[in-house]
């Protein structure tokens, strides 16, 4: 599904990734972690279009020249990403804002795109098995929001939009436990046979309720490590330090 | 100038029977103007918008004479077809059509050539201009405890082949106690390179509510202006809202005379400009005695190479305690030639008093857009959103939800 060659990115002559590389196949899960400043959020932006970075090497998702993408055409065939930080958009409301954007991404599609009750029905759904606050849905887009409701609306966002490889950045920092359970519970409800997810996180914390399926270790813009889910826990022991 | 104005001038007086005093008043106008002229840059008031430039620069030589005698084709105007209303159809500075058709009789009194023009502030030299060359008086007379059923359109519109020309349009209003109006401004320009200079007055009585909704949508080569002198009462509600878009050069004018207690303005408006356009709005809210409120609220998105002016004033004299006084403008600035000037003045003699000013500008979030673009949304449907979004909390301060839908299509925001 994505294939990852040789990523090496810079920013402002200063470099972040280097000959990164990573394969994700449909149905995986893989989770990577690292100390900060590693290049994780570099890794997620660059993924789903963001300007800003001078990048060489190659990134296929399902054989396409992602960098031939723009960030909504990436959106259309697939790519999602879950935000460390989302945005407060005043004046757009929140109902309003996931129904353009459902709709955007199927009319790329060529899918039908659905009217107002329908969508009404498919995001009332979402929210309740999300214990998503309904009222909130009616309010403008992450305005006023705690931060874990900001990262609850993501991750309602991700299964409204329901994308083929899903990137969590950092989405479980700031969560209390409850709403950890419920955003995992949300992330494991869309875990199908061609659904992939790319988390990237500080803590095992997170993989304690979503289970990967690889592990991997971030140092100074290289994976230093991979492995199974018993890689999070020794790191847990160990450390970034330590590790090698 | 000056030749072709007294030509005109006296081409005007010559076409009607004007008594003595009306002529009288023409006449002292007329001289003002002249040692005046258009305003410039030297008056602090116009230091962002020279006018006497702006006219030469768009249109040339003017001429002044208008001739009211003429009948107009009104069935050319395109009117608003998705609200019921009340209208009153303008060409050329004079008023073509007027009709109440969803009123009772004898709640509106509309005076027509009769009467006299009795406001004698100096307020500048366009009022000079307009009391100068408009046509004849009119004055609309609401009747107290009367609530329109539907808003009143006023269309503003010239004739084909009027080019070059100033057109002066007055109207004087009076909303007896408790009585209500809402009265909506609307351009429809059909020829270029004019200038047009509209002078409304409003007496407000007790209780009454004035709700002014200025509309410049279309995109036309006219430069214009626009003055409204509010006196308020007690417990009298003012709103005004500009939507100030289309035209070359438009400046509206908001001055309120708070004279009674619980009496409150509100000014509220919206600069959407493109290419080159200039637009200003300038308040002069005048807090005159105790417990009187006034709010405004100016959102611009500048495109291309466009100017925005606010200079919103808010003054309190020393009885006028208990005010309550805001102001606030934000400016998205979506090139770097384009250009947002505001200057908020206080000037408070009272010592109990509750104002605050704030202004803002900046350019469009790219972080917002580049989120909304992960979304599926291309860049032109993200900037549209986050657009809309920002103008929104303007638009929903409108209180009537007829015209906030109106305008919310004029601008093509959807929900």
């Amino acid at each position: 599904m994505l294939k990852i060659n040789n990523l090496s990115a810079k920013i402002d002559n200063k470099s972040i990734l280097q000959d990164f590389k990573l394969e994700i196949n449909p149905g995986e899960v893989h989770a990577i972690m690292g100390p900060n400043g590693s290049g994780k959020s570099t890794l997620s932006n660059i993924l789903s279009g963001k300007k800003g970075y001078d990048v060489t090497g190659e990134v296929l998702f399902e054989n396409n020249d992602l960098f031939s993408l723009e960030t909504e055409e990436r959106a259309h065939k697939g790519i999602f990403l879950a935000f460390q930080y989302p945005l407060e958009i005043p004046g757009v409301n929140t109902n309003v804002f996931l129904k353009t954007s459902l709709n955007a991404i199927k009319k790329a599609r060529g899918e039908k795109e659905l009217d107002a009750i329908q969508f009404l029905k498919l995001v009332k759904e979402k929210a309740k098995e999300l214990k998503f606050d309904e009222e909130k849905l009616g309010r403008q887009l992450n305005v006023g929001f705690s931060g874990g409701e900001k990262k609850k609306n993501e991750i309602l966002q991700m299964s409204i939009l329901n994308p083929k490889l899903s990137i969590l950045d950092e989405t479980d920092s700031g969560l209390d436990i409850d709403a950890l359970k419920t955003v995992a519970d949300g992330v494991n409800a869309l875990r199908k046979k061609n659904n992939s997810f790319l988390i990237i996180t500080h803590y095992q914390r997170l993989l304690e309720y979503i289970k990967p399926d690889f592990v991997h270790v971030l140092m100074n813009g290289k994976i230093i490590k991979s492995g199974g889910p018993e890689l999070a826990l020794e790191l847990e022991k160990k450390g970034y330090e330590n590790i090698n | 100038m000056e030749e072709q104005l007294k030509i005109d001038f006296e081409k005007k007086l010559k076409d009607f029977s004007y008594s003595e005093q009306e002529k009288k008043f023409k006449q002292t106008n007329f001289k003002e103007f002249l040692k005046q002229g258009f305003p410039n840059r030297k008056l602090e008031n116009w230091k962002f918008s020279d006018l006497n430039q702006i006219i030469k620069s768009n249109i040339g030589e003017l001429t002044f004479y208008n001739d009211y005698k003429k009948e107009n084709q009104i069935d050319k105007i395109e009117l608003i077809n998705d609200l019921e209303h009340n209208k009153l159809i303008i060409i050329d500075g004079k008023i073509e059509k007027i009709d109440f058709k969803f009123e009772e009789k004898d709640k509106i009194e509309v005076l027509v050539e009769q009467g006299e023009e009795t406001i004698k502030e100096n307020i500048n030299s366009l009022i000079n201009l307009n009391n100068a060359f408009s046509n004849k008086f009119c004055k609309v007379i609401i009747k107290k405890n009367y609530s329109l059923i539907k808003p009143l359109v006023i269309y503003h519109s010239t004739n084909k082949n009027t080019q070059s020309k100033n057109t002066n349009l007055r109207i004087d209003f009076k909303l007896e106690e408790n009585a209500c109006l809402r009265l909506i401004d609307i351009f429809k320009d059909n020829s270029e390179k004019n200038f047009l200079n509209i002078y409304y007055n409003f007496e407000l009585d007790k209780s009454s509510i004035l709700k002014n909704y200025k509309i410049d949508k279309s995109m036309n080569n006219n430069v214009k202006y626009s003055y409204n002198n509010v006196k308020q009462q007690a417990n009298s509600i003012s709103e005004t809202f500009i939507l100030s878009s289309g035209s070359k050069f438009l400046k509206n004018e908001i001055n309120c005379d708070l004279q009674g207690q619980h009496s409150s303005a509100f000014v509220n408006g919206i600069f959407d400009l493109d290419e080159e356009n200039h637009h200003e709005i300038k308040s002069n809210i005048n807090h005159l005695v105790e417990n009187t409120k006034s709010y405004q609220l100016v959102k611009s998105v500048l495109e291309k190479k466009s100017k925005a002016v606010y200079q919103g004033k808010i003054f309190v004299s020393s009885e006028a305690q208990k005010t309550d006084g805001y102001q606030l403008s934000n400016a998205i600035l979506l090139s770097e030639n384009s250009e947002f000037n505001a200057k908020p003045e206080l000037e408070i003699y009272a010592d109990d008093v509750k104002c605050s000013h704030g202004s803002s500008s900046g350019s469009l979030d790219e972080n917002s857009i580049f989120y909304l673009m992960s979304r599926g949304l291309n860049y032109k449907e993200a900037k549209k959103l986050l657009i809309n979004g920002f103008l929104l909390d303007v638009i929903e301060k409108i209180t009537d939800e007829e015209i906030k839908n109106l305008i919310k299509n004029l601008l093509g925001i959807k929900e």
